[in-house]
């Protein structure tokens, strides 16, 4: 009776393992580094998803779910998290997984030359309550907290000692820079940044692999025309992105298939809130307009999304009324759709403010940073001067934009928010809260917005731990986000993937891909 | 004779460090290096701190002059993007670049003299009137083009070729060469054709003229008189002497096929410098473009250098000149 089942599962382990199923990738930027704790970045910490773990991890619906971590619960009426770790667990250079190995991340992770450590500035500590079980304290009850270190990546300390990277160092570089050892489904067998890197799965990885690879490759291919080539020629068997204005002609290959998404990015307008005057203007220098409410209402009335969706974005993108789009956690459900287009109002509203004849300012934009963001801010510069909004268009390269948004040197402002932890509440802090330094609130928000109601409410959603009552704060900022217009939302930046059509793939709206879901057919 | 090189080698120096000057002075223009090396929750401390870190907070005379003492001492600084010595990753990738412009500079010589020998001996016949139109094309259509329109029909259409990168590549004491795979050479063949395109059609262009030229002159019209072969008269008589100025012109093209394999590099995915140096502006990756730059200035002032040189041996007016005036 044994013998045929076992000759049957023997030819099954033959047959796999003569049918080398590979797989190669491309995108355009290389991961700069394989150090999980030295980049916050999305190419980064993507990367090493398929590499490293955390205590949880995302589903493709982006639901958190159990990884290194079993299960979890809160410490009394919020003092913090009790994680409760998996058993039988072997990095992959199989030395065991250990609650020593969680304290030694969270110190690393967490530490001064760390690009992580903002993830845990509302830890207070880390212990160690026996092998397998861990306590995060919070300084304050801290609900989303098992969500906002999905990315936190778990490094054995034994081997980050072995190797004297106990310590990040995004400067000069460490081994972890070059080298992984971490518990994934998949292993780096070589890594030469800008080139190549070859990952192997992990034969003993704890779940049970969803994929059927036997190798992977990766290649940053640069310019967007070789990729697409690469990926029509067979030579490669994904894509990301796919161009905006490729993707119609290579959805029509018979070998292709392209599939789309929105990403979790919402693209939106941002204004000198706090500006005496209008830095660019040729007629109004002594006053700022955008200062006032109806000035910021008439842009956001002046401008079809719906029409830049249509032609910039070839219909490949949702249009957003709030900061975070629908698929996040947080999004206010009872909140209007979007104010629709209406320049009659607009005029009026810019009459109202004083400005009926309208007047002109400076508007800056990245050519670089988001898809098709210069024609977009084209487009909209064409909108706005229908209603006597004259905006002198700046655009540039994304290394020279940041530096001038810092300065302060705009009038009006094309940005994009990704929500790290896709929760309503961090654009809030990065975007909303008044500019403040030293509580690490506001970085982003570079035209001053500050609104009363909002900075108030902002500490009691991040420690309200009952999701009614947080939904309902979160509901409020959301209303006075919208009728102060702080911020004119656009649309949801959208997915684009490029995929062989032998291979099965899952697209996340974090556009993190993830090798455990890839089957080659 | 020796005042005179030393001359030229200090000239060369204060180029050199001019280059640099005006490099180091652009950077400031290219961007700011911290927004890509820190996340987005980054604060203002975070900036401020990897600023003085990397010493972006010091005035540009500052930061050429510290690159100057460091990287006469050898030390060319560690990349913003990968953490690496910059020596070690020119190191990794100048052979795919040095491969790719020899493969490119070879074709052209070959391709270009014979074409060029071919297009002036039948200057009437029809394929030489066909290859004079088309060589108008490598003239006229830019690299990105050529090499974008090359991978749609061999490797997209037809599925001949690889449509970008190196193939494999085999580790020979530390240079890594593909010249020894079959993936390596097929991967070498649309670079190459799209860096050397150009290159070709000039050395074509050039020969033909020059040949034109010669065959006119009254040695080729003896040559034939006495009877000797055709073959012996164009090839050992006519192309020896139309070669002088064509190894000038090959000379100082090698410069530029290394300097602008940029583009090729960045349309083929090809793993060397130049691709490097893109990457490098995108990233505003500062120790990288310095060292890029300063190299390819070296290169370029080190070949003007020579060419100099191989003028005043060879030519006995200069030397005449010199003595005068000394």
């Amino acid at each position: 009776m044994r013998l045929p089942l076992l000759i049957a599962a023997a030819t099954l382990a033959f047959a796999g393992q003569a049918a080398a199923r590979e797989f190669s990738w491309a995108a355009t930027t290389d991961p700069q580094t394989m150090d999980p704790h030295a980049v916050n970045s999305a190419p980064v910490l993507g990367f090493l998803n398929n590499v490293y773990e955390g205590l949880v991890r995302r589903g493709r619906d982006m639901r958190i779910e159990p990884a290194l971590a079993t299960s979890w619960e809160p410490i009394g009426a919020g003092e913090g998290w009790r994680f409760v770790l998996r058993r039988g667990v072997t990095f992959h250079d199989g030395s065991p997984f250990d609650a020593t190995d969680v304290v030694f991340s969270y110190e690393r992770a967490s530490g001064e030359t760390s690009d992580t450590r903002s993830w845990f500035a509302p830890v207070s500590e880390v212990i160690r309550v026996d092998d397998y079980t861990v306590d995060i304290l919070t300084s304050a009850p801290n609900p989303i907290f098992p969500d906002s270190i999905a990315n936190w990546m778990i490094m054995d300390s034994d081997w980050a000692a072995a190797n004297n990277t106990t310590a990040p160092d995004k400067e000069r570089g460490t081994f972890a820079s070059l080298n992984t050892n971490g518990t994934g489904p998949f292993r780096v067998t070589l890594r030469e940044p800008g080139l190549r890197t070859v990952l192997e799965p992990f034969g003993e990885w704890w779940d049970s692999a969803g994929h059927n690879l036997t190798r992977a490759e990766f290649t940053p291919i640069r310019n967007p025309a070789t990729a697409v080539a690469a990926l029509l020629s067979g030579d490669i068997d994904f894509i990301n992105p796919v161009p905006v204005q490729d993707a119609a002609r290579l959805a029509a290959s018979p070998d292709v298939n392209v599939i789309r998404g929105t990403e979790a990015r919402v693209i939106m307008l941002g204004f000198a809130h706090a500006a005496s005057a209008l830095k660019y203007s040729d007629d109004v220098t002594d006053a700022n307009p955008f200062a006032d409410a109806r000035v910021r209402e008439a842009v956001a009335l002046s401008i079809s999304v719906n029409a830049i969706l249509e032609t910039t974005m070839r219909g490949s993108a949702e249009a957003a009324g709030q900061l975070v789009s629908p698929a996040m956690r947080g999004y206010s459900r009872t909140l209007d759709p979007r104010p629709g287009y209406d320049p009659d109002r607009a005029r009026a509203l810019l009459a109202e403010a004083g400005y009926p004849e309208g007047f002109s300012f400076g508007f800056k934009c990245p050519n670089d940073r988001y898809l098709n963001d210069e024609s977009v801010c084209q487009a909209i510069t064409a909108m706005l001067a229908r209603t006597g909004l004259r905006a002198s268009l700046d655009a540039m390269p994304v290394q020279n934009y940041w530096p001038e948004l810092r300065a302060g040197n705009f009038d009006m402002y094309l940005l994009g928010w990704s929500p790290g932890t896709f929760d309503a509440e961090h654009p809030l802090r990065f975007l909303v809260a008044t500019p403040d330094d030293d509580k690490k609130l506001g970085s982003w928000n570079f035209g001053g917005f500050s609104n009363t109601e909002a900075d108030t409410l902002l500490p009691l959603i991040r420690s309200e731990l009952d999701e009614t009552k947080r939904q309902a704060m979160l509901d409020i900022t959301a209303s006075v986000v919208r009728s102060e217009t702080a911020y004119v939302p656009l649309y949801v930046q959208p997915l684009i993937w490029g995929v062989a059509r032998h291979i099965d793939l899952t697209q996340r709206p974090d556009d993190f891909f993830m090798l455990r879901w890839v089957t080659v057919n | 004779m020796l005042a005179y090189v030393i001359q030229r080698v200090f000239q060369s120096a204060i180029v050199l460090l001019v280059v640099g000057l005006v490099a180091f002075s652009m950077f400031r223009f290219v961007g700011d290096p911290v927004d890509n090396m820190l996340g987005q929750e980054r604060t203002q401390a975070d900036i401020e701190r990897l600023r003085t870190t990397l010493g972006l907070d010091q005035p540009f005379p500052v930061q050429y002059y510290k690159f100057l003492t460091n990287a006469a001492q050898g030390n060319f600084g560690v990349s913003y993007r990968q953490g690496r010595p910059v020596s070690d990753i020119l190191m990794e990738r100048a052979p795919a670049t040095l491969e790719l412009a020899a493969v490119s500079g070879f074709l052209a010589i070959t391709i270009g003299i014979g074409l060029g020998v071919f297009t002036a001996i039948r200057r009437n016949g029809f394929a030489a009137n066909a290859i004079m139109s088309i060589s108008l094309i490598g003239v006229s259509l830019p690299t990105f083009l050529i090499g974008i329109l090359l991978i749609y029909l061999f490797s997209v259409e037809l599925g001949w070729l690889p449509s970008f990168g190196r193939g494999e590549t085999v580790d020979v004491g530390g240079w890594s060469t593909g010249f020894l795979t079959s993936s390596g050479l097929q991967a070498l063949i649309l670079p190459s054709i799209t860096l050397g395109l150009y290159q070709m059609t000039l050395i074509m262009r050039l020969v033909r003229s020059e040949m034109l030229e010669v065959l006119r002159q009254d040695y080729i019209r003896f040559a034939r008189a006495r009877g000797l072969r055709e073959r012996a008269v164009n090839f050992r008589h006519a192309l020896k002497n139309t070669l002088v100025p064509v190894i000038t012109v090959t000379g100082l093209q090698l410069g530029s096929i290394i300097a602008f394999a940029i583009i090729t590099e960045t349309v083929f995915q090809w793993p060397g410098v130049g691709l490097l140096f893109i990457n490098a502006i995108q990233f505003v990756d500062i120790p990288v473009m310095a060292a890029y730059l300063m190299l390819i200035s070296v290169m370029f002032v080190g070949i003007n250098l020579i060419v100099d040189l191989l003028y005043f041996a060879i030519d006995p007016r200069l030397r005449a000149d010199r003595t005068a005036a000394h």
